[in-house]
């Protein structure tokens, strides 16, 4: 140091010992999970996502039973009522899905991730904090959503006499399945941020593949195009959400939930890779 | 105590940080000047475990930041780009980061309080003024009460008795024992507040030295000398062994106060048309030392504030 200061400068200084907060923990993970809690529901877009799940899941299901009743009591459609009985989350799926990728991109849109990382450097414990919040919030949702859904829907289809009870086949397995769906596929959203870091690429990226790629993969020839249809992920963890699917081609429930759960797990490791090692 | 030991920083193939070393102590407030685009910022990053070193590392007290359990105990810090979601409070805001680091919500208030902001708490902060936001930034900075604070650029934004509260905080905070740095790209605000200076340009440290050493070296001054007889009067001085430069159609002595050049020239009768003391700014100062990193030119003889 060339430096020559009228005051002398310590080079080590006691601060009063008792400076620090009167009453501070050290943090762990529930503080990291408490904070991310704190941020999911101090955002609007939370609410607004939330509500705009639970209005068009359980809504359109309402809406699309009651309008189909009497066909499906005919039975003039060749479907089951089991295929509607959930069929509103098939589009709120889209705002588990806006949340999800929220979660994750508005931080780097507004600069917040410096924050959070500032606040908490344990980058792994920060993913696992926001998935957990993520995760938890839209299976309660997504579930209350569906048995909400269930209720009003299942109104109609017994004024036909087509109702459905809870112990039926797949009833109570899709109502729960809806939930774990919701989970997974905000879950996915979320992961794909973490890869682009941009709200309007991760939504594109998701809402393409999930409602464009997931039906185009169709048309595909032979064994390749029943596969790659089984496989895309919106394709095999949303049967586990319905009593009976529209297209007994795909995977079993639970078949396809854990190929789904694997296939997310994948987009997330990869998300929690670049998150360690890119630069916030 | 914050440690940068050969900190190396590269983006691709430009260098935004080159292999600077400094020490920062506590109880003085150091500050951490360059211009825009000198490697502050990325600096301050790094420190803060934001973007990882290409070489070298930045300590706090010996440990690398993202080894602290409860950073925000440890260092705070005052990001220059703004880290605010626009839709939430500021309390919010307060009250997720204070959760995070095992704070009691109590702490949130008393934060607010300290920067003035009790009363827009509530609000989002998307509405705030640039200079609510610098507050609240503050805020952030002094929630874990820490040894150690960062401040990025905080008067950007700050009207003049914004500026004042920051100085005097900055000053309050180093006096308590804390270690204090400060970057910002205006020297003559750092000449107000800094006890001790480290001054980077492209990436490299340029000075790094107390502010009076500062001053002393590259604040340099002279005296104007202008004289009908201006040849004779220069061959006068430089026979004296003062060195004089010749600009437009004046002399810029250095050597000898201004009393003294006038009893020397007046001596020998000489007739004087004007005797100023120009005392370069600390700016100029500043500018020269930065413009020279930039232009990686030779050290110029003439001296800063020349160009007036």
């Amino acid at each position: 140091m060339t430096g020559t200061l009228s005051t002398p400068v310590p080079d080590t200084v006691a601060l009063d010992p008792n400076r620090h907060v009167p009453g501070a923990r050290d943090p762990g993970f529930a503080q990291t999970l408490r904070a991310e809690w704190v941020k999911f529901w101090s955002v609007r877009s939370t609410p607004w996502s939330i509500g705009a799940l639970v209005a068009l899941g359980a809504g359109l299901t309402v809406l699309v039973c009651a309008v189909s009743a009497a066909d499906l009591a005919e039975g003039t459609t060749g479907e089951a009522a089991g295929s509607f009985i959930t069929w509103g989350m098939t589009v709120a799926q889209i705002t588990a899905i806006v949340l999800g990728a929220l979660v994750v991109t508005s931080e780097y849109g507004t600069g917040m991730i410096r924050a959070t990382l500032t606040a908490t450097p344990h980058r792994g414990r920060v993913l696992a904090a926001k998935a957990l919040v993520l995760t938890g919030t839209l299976f309660v949702a997504g579930t209350v959503t569906a048995v909400l859904g269930y209720l009003g829907g299942n109104w109609f289809l017994e004024r036909e006499g087509i109702g459905l009870a809870l112990g039926d086949d797949g009833i109570l397995r899709s109502l729960l399945g809806s939930g774990l769906y919701m989970a997974g596929i905000g879950l996915f959203a979320a992961a794909v941020g973490l890869l682009v870091r941009h709200t309007a690429a991760a939504l594109s990226i998701v809402l393409a593949l999930l409602l464009v790629v997931g039906n185009m993969v169709m048309l595909l020839p032979g064994a390749w195009g029943e596969w790659a249809t089984k496989l895309m992920p919106g394709n095999a963890g949303s049967v586990v959400a319905t009593p009976v699917s529209f297209n007994p081609d795909l995977l079993d429930p639970w078949t396809g939930f854990a190929v789904f759960c694997a296939e997310v797990a994948a987009v997330l490791l990869a998300g929690y890779l670049v998150l360690r090692r890119r630069d916030a | 105590m914050i440690e940068a030991r050969g900190l190396t920083k590269k983006y691709g193939d430009r260098t935004a940080v080159d292999g600077i070393s400094f020490t920062v102590h506590p109880g003085r407030v150091t500050g951490f000047l360059g211009p825009n685009g000198a490697g502050k910022s990325t600096t301050m990053r790094m420190l803060l475990g934001l973007d990882r070193p290409t070489a070298g590392s930045i300590t706090v007290h010996g440990r690398s930041y993202a080894d602290f359990p409860a950073p925000l105990r440890q260092v705070g810090a005052l990001l220059e780009a703004r880290a605010l979601h626009p839709g939430r409070s500021a309390r919010d805001h307060l009250r997720w980061m204070a959760a995070s680091n095992g704070l009691p919500v109590r702490r949130v208030d008393e934060v607010l309080d300290l920067v003035g902001l009790t009363d827009v708490a509530g609000q989002r902060v998307g509405r705030f003024s640039l200079g609510m936001g610098q507050r609240l930034g503050i805020a952030v900075a002094l929630l874990g009460d820490p040894p150690v604070v960062v401040l990025d650029e905080p008067v950007n934004g700050l009207d003049p008795e914004g500026i004042r509260w920051v100085r005097t905080l900055t000053r309050q905070l180093a006096a308590e024992g804390r270690t204090v740095f400060l970057s910002s790209h205006l020297m003559s605000e750092m000449a107000l507040t800094a006890d001790h200076l480290v001054v980077i340009g492209r990436g490299r440290v340029l000075a790094d030295c107390s502010m009076p050493d500062f001053i002393a070296e590259h604040a340099a001054s002279f005296v104007r000398v202008r004289s009908p007889q201006r040849a004779e009067v220069a061959e006068l001085l430089r026979r004296d062994g003062l060195e004089v430069t010749a600009v437009d159609d004046e002399l810029r002595v250095q050597g000898r106060d201004a009393a003294g050049i006038g009893e020397l020239v007046g001596r020998q009768g000489h007739l004087l048309h004007e005797l100023t003391l120009v005392s370069s700014s600390l700016e100029d100062a500043f500018m020269t030392l930065t413009a020279a990193s930039v232009e990686y030119t030779a050290r110029d003889r003439t001296p800063a504030g020349a160009t007036r």
